[in-house]
């Protein structure tokens, strides 16, 4: 089995990964250097201007907010923002760039020098052989991954090749190109080759999506490519300085393909060397179908990109003024939350984590708390991760497109703690609520739902189920105190199942003791 | 009636037009005719602009006959450098490679022109995408200097300044990279003005080098330059180096004469060895009539700008190579028939389409950009530009203005520089540091030799055009010369 093999590979051989992120600034409303709109998709060539098709004249003016966006991204994970900073120019010609040179950064990006703290935990924790450098928590470890620099660039055009096989150059009779994501912003963050497992690789990527996706600058998606995720990956004996010979590996358009992506390449390279062989330095393409990376092209010819200062922009200048003024709009990132969500709600560290994983979630969960009342965060978060999650994952929703309100869910939670409903009849009840049924108390009332709760009433019913069972309360009295299950079953038969449980509970063990 | 464009200017065409003695209309059909006359000669236009030339000039018609307030630049039939973008005519750079390329939008300044009431007569001959000083790198053959048809108009605007010079419009706007607008204006007796790099919006100007393109006027006397400046200097947000400033009058200052003003002769550039004699003499004479008029006269040197020009030959073919990367016969323009993939497109639409000169300059920039180079060149001729701008920032703190030749030849002979490249870089001279230096300048007649004109440069700080302008104005009225070509005085 795969896990295996890796397992075994990195008990001899240790990894060495960095990896680059691509963003685009999917949160914006324009592109880069134009005014036109940001989307996926749609009729090719449709959202383009002379500016992003690169026109003979046009100029390109950037987007303040695409600047500012990529500064906040700095900020979140501690890089130091340039005083000075400018655009370049990238000289290469493709079909898919408009102007034959791409608008990029070069020496001055924005952001240099951050870094992302990652928490490993489970079964991928076991696979880092030799943790030096790592700091030990109760489930695993965490580690700091070095992040190089953060850039902004322009995104290119999208070719589609006709006539050749699924799509891919080889074979194709002739091209289209489609400028519609042209000029959209694209961010470049470049990691250190900090990274020495899959599993690292995957959370550092899932940690700094959710990151971004708190930050509001991009729907991240892998699957549209809104987040392209590229790896270089080299594997050395244990105790080498020196770094192996890397491959690029590309396509890979979720987290899993990420992960299995690496394992598989690690592997590879471990069998190459394993075997006597060579690994060949060359950009590799992940085949999720068939599970392998295969070689897309050989070590590429030293390309000459001809960087120079992009003329058609003056350079930038932040000052401190400017740094502290984006820093305002820095909202709580994810791991603050969860970590507030133990300190002050009480919430043991797995949930906090899967909520605060989730943004939607996270907010309806916080507006839930604050309906309910802080003293019932537990019970809510209970109910946030139970049924509510189970009733998203079935219908596909996210959790503020759920037609549940969080003052709803907070209302079945009053219901349940104020002893109106028992628990098993609030499941009744909440999924009476997710097929749109309405507000709690109003469905407890239809279904007659409401839990008796008068001491005198279920006295007088205990009393009566006592009296009728002589022969178990004598059983009881000699110690089969198993029996209680049957008293209390017997109670809640008589009271059509309204009964409080714990006042029967309660009746029950003064009556019998 | 017959109007004569070339006895009138923008300020007549405005009392005519309100006077009635003449329509918009007849001024637009006085401008073609004279095209179809002298144009076969001169060769100033790649094409008219009929249509687009009826329709404003029947909009100024119109305001005359409704009595409304007429836009400034009223019925002025106007020619534009054929390589700023105006939709309803070609742009092709005088290229092969742009030969069909129809614009689809508008060049900003050019927009702002006829929204001022400019009638578009056409577009203008140019050194093919600006790269030249006489005009002959065009595709569609060279433009004549309506002075003497067998000279060069020079360059790059050879097209915009014979067109004012001929009479054939009575107002033009070219572009200034390394003295394409001031060299022209000196050669064919027109003035002829580079405004500060960010006055005038770049929007819509096919690039030529980013870092020092600049739009600006040609026109018969320095009044019609001030009130076009009026016109094309504003803001844009378009243009990410484009200024924003107040809006300046440069025609209210005009006749406040040089007393007092500040007027340094650049010795060093002066004597310069390829320098006419003659061209010399002419300009130091208009210096002394300055003097007389009030202005105080001294002399200053700029070292560094001797190595202007082979800083230029680098910024400029280094930016040039990458803004004309796009011209890939990919998506407009002409492409290379039965390509075998994309590198054969490539390279064959560009071998085609692209002239010499264009080559040379696309190869020199590639190469100075490259891996290795970069620093030795492309950094260095940076560290060159930066002494220049101190050598100017010396020089504007004891004068006003500096004055040089705008040409340190009077218009040369077709053919005659053609086989020798660094001979025809050599006329830029006295016009390249200015565009290294961002700074405004202007070219204003002062006299002839040997039957050809002679322009005066006139150069000051950053946004001191105003200054440049009423110092021209005093040159002008102090020459007594009427820069007018013998084809049209023979009218």
């Amino acid at each position: 089995m795969a896990k295996d093999r890796l397992a075994e590979v990195l008990t001899r051989w240790e990894a060495v990964i960095g990896l680059e992120i691509h963003t685009e600034l999917t949160s914006l409303q324009t592109k880069m250097f134009c005014g036109c709109p940001v989307a996926f998709g749609g009729e090719p060539n449709t959202r383009v201007c002379p500016v992003c098709l690169g026109l003979p004249g046009a100029l390109p003016v950037p987007n303040e907010l695409a600047v500012e966006a990529t500064v906040l991204a700095g900020l979140a994970i501690e890089c130091d923002i340039a005083r000075y900073s400018q655009f370049h120019r990238k000289n290469y010609f493709y079909p898919d760039m408009p102007k034959d040179y791409q608008i990029s950064q070069y020496d001055v990006p924005f952001c240099l020098g951050g870094h992302l703290d990652v928490e490993v935990e489970g079964e991928g924790a076991k696979q880092r052989a030799e943790r030096s450098g790592v700091t030990e928590t109760d489930a695993g470890y965490v580690t700091r991954i070095g992040v190089t620099r953060i850039h902004l660039e322009e995104d290119t055009g999208k070719m589609i090749h006709v006539g050749g096989s699924e799509g891919r150059i080889s074979g194709a009779t002739h091209s289209l190109v489609d400028f519609n994501r042209a000029g959209t912003g694209l961010m470049e963050l470049v990691s250190e080759p900090d990274i020495r497992t899959p599993e690292e690789a995957r959370r550092f990527a899932s940690a700094l999506r959710l990151i971004f996706l708190s930050l509001g600058i991009s729907d991240c998606s892998m699957e549209e490519g809104s987040m392209r995720v590229d790896a270089n990956v080299s594997v050395r004996p244990w105790g080498q300085e020196a770094f192996g010979v890397k491959a690029e590996v590309k396509n890979m358009n979720s987290f899993k393909a990420l992960h299995d992506a690496l394992a598989h390449e690690i592997v590879r390279q471990a069998d190459l060397l394993d075997g006597g062989g060579t690994v060949a330095q060359e950009t590799r393409h992940w085949d999720v179908a068939a599970k392998k990376t295969s070689s897309l092209r050989g070590k590429e010819e030293a390309h000459d990109y001809r960087y120079f200062p992009e003329p058609d922009m003056v350079p930038f200048t932040f000052d401190d003024a400017y740094i502290d003024r984006v820093r305002t709009r820095m909202p709580e990132l994810p791991t603050a939350r969860r970590d507030r969500f133990m300190r002050d709600l009480g919430l043991p560290q797995h949930d906090a984590t899967v909520l605060s994983g989730d943004l939607a979630l996270a907010a309806f969960y916080e507006a839930a708390v604050a309906a309910a009342g802080v003293g019932r965060a537990r019970q809510v978060s209970n109910w946030t991760l139970g049924e509510f999650s189970a009733f998203l994952n079935e219908a596909g929703l996210q959790a503020d497109g759920a037609g549940i309100a969080p003052a709803a869910l907070a209302a079945l939670v009053a219901l349940i703690e104020d002893g109106a409903i028992s628990g098993k009849q609030a499941k009744d009840v909440f999924a009476e609520m997710a097929k749109g049924g309405g507000a709690p108390e109003a469905i407890v009332e239809r279904l007659g739902l409401r839990q008796m709760s008068d001491a005198g009433e279920l006295e007088a019913v205990v009393d009566r189920v006592l009296a009728a069972n002589t022969g178990q309360v004598e059983s009881y009295r000699a110690g089969k105190t198993g029996l209680m299950g049957y008293f209390v079953g017997a109670v809640m038969r008589e009271t059509g199942g309204q009964a409080n449980p714990a006042m029967v509970n309660e009746l029950l063990a003064r009556r019998l003791s | 009636m017959t109007i004569d464009l070339s006895s009138h200017s923008v300020r007549s065409i405005r009392e005519g037009l309100l006077s009635k003695d003449f329509s918009a209309a007849e001024l637009a059909d006085a401008a073609f005719a004279r095209i179809e006359a002298v144009d076969g000669d001169v060769h100033a236009f790649n094409a008219t602009s009929k249509e687009l030339a009826g329709a404003a000039a029947a909009r100024i018609d119109a305001m005359v006959a409704a009595g409304e307030t007429l836009p400034p630049l009223a019925g002025v039939p106007t020619a534009f450098k054929d390589n700023m973008n105006l939709v309803g005519t070609k742009t092709t750079c005088s290229s092969k490679i742009l030969e069909n390329y129809e614009s689809v939008y508008d060049c900003t300044a050019v927009r702002l022109m006829l929204d001022a009431g400019a009638v578009p007569v056409g577009k203008c001959n140019m050194d093919e995408f600006a790269f030249g000083s006489s005009t002959e790198n065009s595709a569609y053959g060279p433009t004549h200097n309506p002075w003497d048809l067998e000279r060069v108009p020079g360059g790059s605007s050879g097209g915009s300044a014979a067109a004012v010079a001929a009479g054939e419009a009575v107002l033009s706007l070219g572009s200034d990279t390394g003295g394409s607008i001031r060299q022209p204006g000196a050669l064919t007796g027109t003035v002829a003005m580079k405004p500060t790099y960010g006055r005038v919006s770049r929007y819509g100007v096919v690039a030529f080098a980013s870092s020092l393109d600049q739009i600006g006027p040609f026109s018969k006397t320095v009044e019609e330059c001030a009130e076009t400046m009026n016109v094309i200097c504003a803001h844009d947000v378009m243009d990410a180096t484009s200024v924003s400033r107040p809006a300046e009058d440069f025609t209210a200052k005009l006749r406040d004469g040089v007393k007092g003003l500040r007027v340094g002769v650049v010795r060093d550039l002066l004597d310069l060895e390829g320098c006419d004699p003659k061209v010399r003499e002419r300009v130091l004479e208009s210096v002394e009539s300055l003097e007389a008029l009030g202005a105080e006269v001294g002399e200053v040197n700029l070292p560094s700008t001797q190595y202007g020009l082979p800083a230029y030959y680098i910024i400029g073919p280094a930016e040039a190579s990458s803004n004309l990367a796009r011209f890939d016969g990919i998506r407009y323009g002409h492409r290379a028939q039965d390509p075998t993939d994309v590198l054969d497109l490539y390279m064959r639409s560009r071998a085609e389409g692209f002239g010499p000169e264009s080559i040379r300059r696309i190869m020199l920039g590639t190469y100075a950009l490259s891996a290795g180079y970069y620093d030795a060149y492309y950094g260095q001729a940076q560290k060159v530009r930066t002494l220049i701008i101190r050598d100017f920032e010396r020089a504007f703190a004891d004068f006003d203005v500096l004055v040089t030749p705008t040409s340190p030849t009077t218009a040369f002979k077709i053919g005659e520089k053609a086989a020798d490249p660094v001979s025809m870089y050599l006329s830029d001279v006295y016009t390249i540091p200015v565009n290294l230096a961002g700074i405004p300048a202007v070219s204003v007649p002062c006299g002839t030799v040997d039957g050809l004109p002679v322009g005066l440069q006139l150069m000051g700080t950053h946004f001191s055009e105003s200054t440049l302008l009423r110092a021209a104005h005093a040159v002008e009225a102090a020459s007594g010369f009427v820069p007018v070509p013998p084809m049209v005085a023979a009218l």
